[in-house]
């Protein structure tokens, strides 16, 4: 049975407090003068629940920025895959994120599945944070029905007045809620004001850009040779931001790093960016993506042609980070729209 | 592997890259235990003139310099450029920017300057060859750390040729220009772990630019967070005027 | 943390020997490799294999030897880099670590009954080897097998001994060109394309695998589609930057495939329109 819970806000400093106890607690916390960041949190203080999406996506204790993911011994010979992992429980995660995560999910669990990833995301409990109203006029979670949560979480809190409605998705997160006392099953006057919300949220989220969303698809997979990405090229720094906080970019290298007695040392998987000069260079010098153009181009197949080939879905999930991190202003609602005009 | 005799040597410079290698605390001892250390003026009196490997710091800006680099480069079988001095020019590259008479002028006064030569400052590869970059001002010493190990290892290390941003994003700082402030991050070449950004300053581009000149969209940015040009361009100049023109290495 | 060690990730290596190496240029050097306990490398023509050394990282590296040979396998490497150069510091004896084998290779079975046309550009007859071997092996199987090979000078010229082999043999049609020659090379001269209008083919029942850098591709296409040659009848094998081998870290990827997964064998009707491939 669908079981809702409600904590009231007079409580919120108790359960953070709590859930901090039980294991490692990340959270939305405010970085720099702007911006936000997931971090370790132990107190309700430290937590920004009204925040705008984080520099870095939570894919970062997914697919952690610097990852060992072999240790050698040259002598012996020896090479094991090893992870290194921990229990987190993600708070407060928007529901584009939840959306991000999920198509992460589905590339690693591609065979041959990626255990790395797979043992550590089950160490990794969600609480969902639903947005009741836009953050900024850079989100396309409308377009991109990202801006209520598709599943992916194990709770999902929706803040309302004076309260937090908390939606039950999963046993695990069922079981951790039991643990905290000032967590009550909700009345009809939540869900009341659940459903008086969700339907205010109709109007106010609608898609950003004059297009539906099925057709997303077909503009990219005809739009290789558009102008539009000749007008990029030159705004383009290719300086790798919009892809490194991308929630479903997940392009990695992988480096050697031997200790100085030249015997031990590991392979550590490191976020890497296609929008990077070296990327697709081979070490004979040819590099087969050599126009930034060509890069940006890929960037957007990579969100909005090649996923739904494979896994029917749109890699891009709305938060507007690309668009707000780029300081060449290059804005993915205006690249789209560009298409649109183009294609006409 | 048999243990490589190592030398440093210091052109036109502070010395302070080769004191971030004195600094390096325990670590220090792990490198002690791979290389032979045979001179190395900051931190002992012997002296050797055989090495397999000489480590150089700063640039070469006298004629004298011109020839004790070239024989260091035939007595050494690796020769690696340690700091912006060396890899670049860095800060004495900003010379280049005057006229030499004015510059010994400046410096050693009417009577004084005609007992100094002095020539434009160059980067050491710009004299001889070079097989490895150790950039920055000062090092990073992580990197210098993992550059010996390639050298020591008979193997080419290329420095990736990605912007500081890259680097930056991924320790989540917030931009600078978030800040409002000019930060060099986007057009230099990473590999310092946006150390300095993730201290709470800008990056000054120490450690050269990227390989991918992106002009126009440089210009944009410039114009966008309306920032003179003429600032920019001083804060470039400040350690990439010696290499400006040549093809990045 | 907790150090957990993974016994299914894809990233474990096993342990492979180098049995023999040599020098085969100045800048190609092979190696013959066994893996630990006479373990099978289990591998079709075409696939590769991600090699792994201590302090210098991995590569991918294409299988040169044929599946019929049993009991280790043999690459070929040119020195480029930082990894190329670590290899060609190793000999007999030394270890290193294997991941593998990967990709989809040459369709053998498929190619049975099947006129063959080798088409090897520089370093392409080092994967292509593979498959040369592996029909060689199994002359009886296939119909008229002709090989082209073309590379920079007679100096560059690979496997030599096996290429004079190949050329006495009365069921192999071998020809060679080089790109320039110093007076005494008594071949051809002049680019790989020169050698097509020459053969003579029942295009209908022809392959043509093609192997060879980038810049090969676009004129030989050409020439073999002026030969009648159908596009679903060709074959070809591309190189890439790769990291994983498995279809992940994205480097390889050309529009939607990933070489290291997909291909590095593609055939040429199901890639022509991919403008990231060709």
């Amino acid at each position: 049975m669908e079981q809702y819970l409600i904590l009231f806000k007079n409580d919120f400093d108790d359960f953070v407090e709590r859930l901090a106890k039980i294991q490692k607690l990340v959270a939305p916390v405010k970085r720099g003068s702007k911006s936000f960041a997931f971090d370790e949190v132990t107190a309700a203080e430290d937590v920004s629940l009204n925040y705008i999406p984080t520099i870095l996506p939570p894919k970062k204790y997914f697919m952690p920025q610097n990852e060992t993911i072999v240790e050698y011994e040259k002598k012996q010979n020896k090479w094991e895959a090893i992870l290194y992992s921990e229990a987190i429980t993600l708070f407060g995660v928007h529901t584009c994120d939840l959306a991000g995560i999920q198509c992460l999910n589905l590339v690693f669990s591609d065979r041959p599945n990626d255990v790395h990833y797979i043992i550590r995301k089950k160490r990794i409990l969600i609480i969902g944070l639903e947005c009741n109203d836009y953050c900024d006029e850079y989100a396309t979670c409308g377009l991109m029905d990202n801006h209520n949560a598709n599943g992916g979480y194990d709770l999902l809190m929706t803040e309302l007045e004076d309260r937090f409605v908390i939606h039950v998705n999963t046993v695990d997160g069922e079981e951790l809620m039991g643990k905290l006392a000032m967590v009550k099953p909700a009345d009809a006057e939540s869900m009341t004001m659940l459903n008086k919300m969700r339907n205010k949220k109709r109007e106010v989220f609608q898609p950003e850009i004059d297009i539906e969303r099925k057709e997303l698809k077909p503009l990219f997979e005809e739009s290789f040779q558009a102008e539009v990405w000749d007008s990029i090229h030159e705004k383009c720094l290719s300086c790798g931001n919009c892809t490194n906080v991308c929630p479903t970019c997940y392009c990695y290298d992988v480096e050697d790093e031997i200790d100085l007695d030249f015997n031990k040392g590991k392979m550590v998987r490191k976020w890497d960016s296609c929008q990077s000069r070296p990327f697709a260079m081979i070490s004979g010098g040819e590099n087969f993506r050599p126009e930034r153009g060509g890069r940006q181009r890929h960037r957007y197949m990579r969100k909005f042609n090649y996923p739904f080939e494979k896994y029917n879905r749109y890699f891009c999930t709305g938060c507007g980070r690309c668009s707000r991190t780029c300081m060449a202003k290059i804005n993915l609602k205006e690249t789209i729209e560009t298409l649109i005009e183009e294609k006409k | 592997m048999k243990r490589k005799t190592v030398a440093f040597f210091d052109f036109t410079c502070c010395e302070g890259c080769q004191l971030q290698v004195a600094n390096f605390g325990e670590e220090l001892l792990d490198i002690l235990a791979a290389i032979d250390v045979v001179m190395f003026r900051e931190v002992m009196s012997e002296k050797s003139d055989e090495y397999d490997v000489a480590i150089i710091e700063g640039s070469i800006t006298t004629p004298h310099d011109v020839e004790r680099i070239k024989e260091i480069r035939e007595t050494a079988t690796t020769v690696i450029a340690l700091g912006s001095c060396a890899s670049i020019g860095g800060i004495n590259g900003m010379k280049n920017s005057f006229k030499l008479e004015d510059v010994q002028s400046y410096v050693y006064g009417e009577d004084g300057k005609n007992y100094f030569e002095t020539i434009p400052t160059m980067a050491v590869h710009q004299v001889v060859d070079v097989d490895y970059f150790v950039h920055g001002c000062p090092i990073y010493p992580p990197e210098f750390v993992k550059i010996l190990k390639y050298a020591l290892q008979g193997l080419p290390y290329t420095v990736k040729d990605e912007a500081v941003c890259v680097e930056c994003k991924l320790n989540e700082n917030e931009c600078m220009y978030e800040k409002g402030l000019t930060c060099l991050g986007p057009i230099t070449k990473a590999g310092c772990n946006s150390w300095c950004i993730n201290y709470g300053n800008i990056c000054y581009g120490c450690r050269g630019m990227v390989k991918e000149t992106t002009k126009n969209a440089s210009i944009d940015v410039i114009k966008k967070y309306d920032i003179p040009m003429d600032w920019i361009m001083g804060k470039f100049d400040m350690y990439n005027k010696a290499t400006e023109s040549e093809e990045k290495k | 943390m907790e150090r957990t060690v993974l016994l299914k990730s894809p990233y474990v290596a096993s342990e492979g020997r180098i049995i023999e190496s040599r020098f085969l240029t100045k800048e190609e050097k092979y190696f013959k490799i066994a893996l630990k306990g006479g373990k099978l490398l289990d591998f079709v023509p075409g696939q590769f294999v991600m090699v792994a050394i201590p302090g210098a990282g991995e590569a991918p590296i294409s299988i040169s030897s044929s599946p019929s040979q049993v009991g280790y396998f043999e690459i070929v490497v040119r020195k480029v880099g930082t990894f190329t150069s670590a290899i060609h510091m190793l000999e007999e004896g030394d270890m290193i670590g294997i991941r593998g084998p990967f990709g989809s290779g040459f369709p053998v079975r498929m190619l049975e009954g099947n006129d063959m046309l080798f088409i090897a550009g520089g370093l392409g007859i080092i994967p292509l080897r593979s498959l040369i071997n592996y029909v060689i092996d199994n002359r009886r199987d296939y119909g008229k097998v002709s090989i082209l090979l073309g590379c920079k000078s007679p100096e560059n010229l690979l496997f030599s001994d096996e290429l004079d082999e190949w050329q006495q043999r009365l069921d192999v049609n071998l020809a060679c060109t080089v790109d320039r020659a110093a007076p005494d090379w008594d071949g051809n001269v002049g680019l790989i394309t020169s050698l097509i209008p020459g053969v003579t083919l029942d295009s209908h029942m022809t392959y043509a695998i093609v192997v060879g850098p980038p810049v090969m591709y676009k004129y030989v296409l050409t020439e073999l589609v002026k030969k009648e040659v159908p596009e679903s009848q060709i074959y070809v094998s591309f190189e890439r930057h790769m990291k994983c081998g498995v279809g992940h870290c994205g480097h390889c990827q050309m529009g939607s495939l990933y070489c290291c997964k997909e291909g590095p064998v593609f055939n040429y009707a199901k890639i022509k329109d991919n403008i990231e491939a060709l």
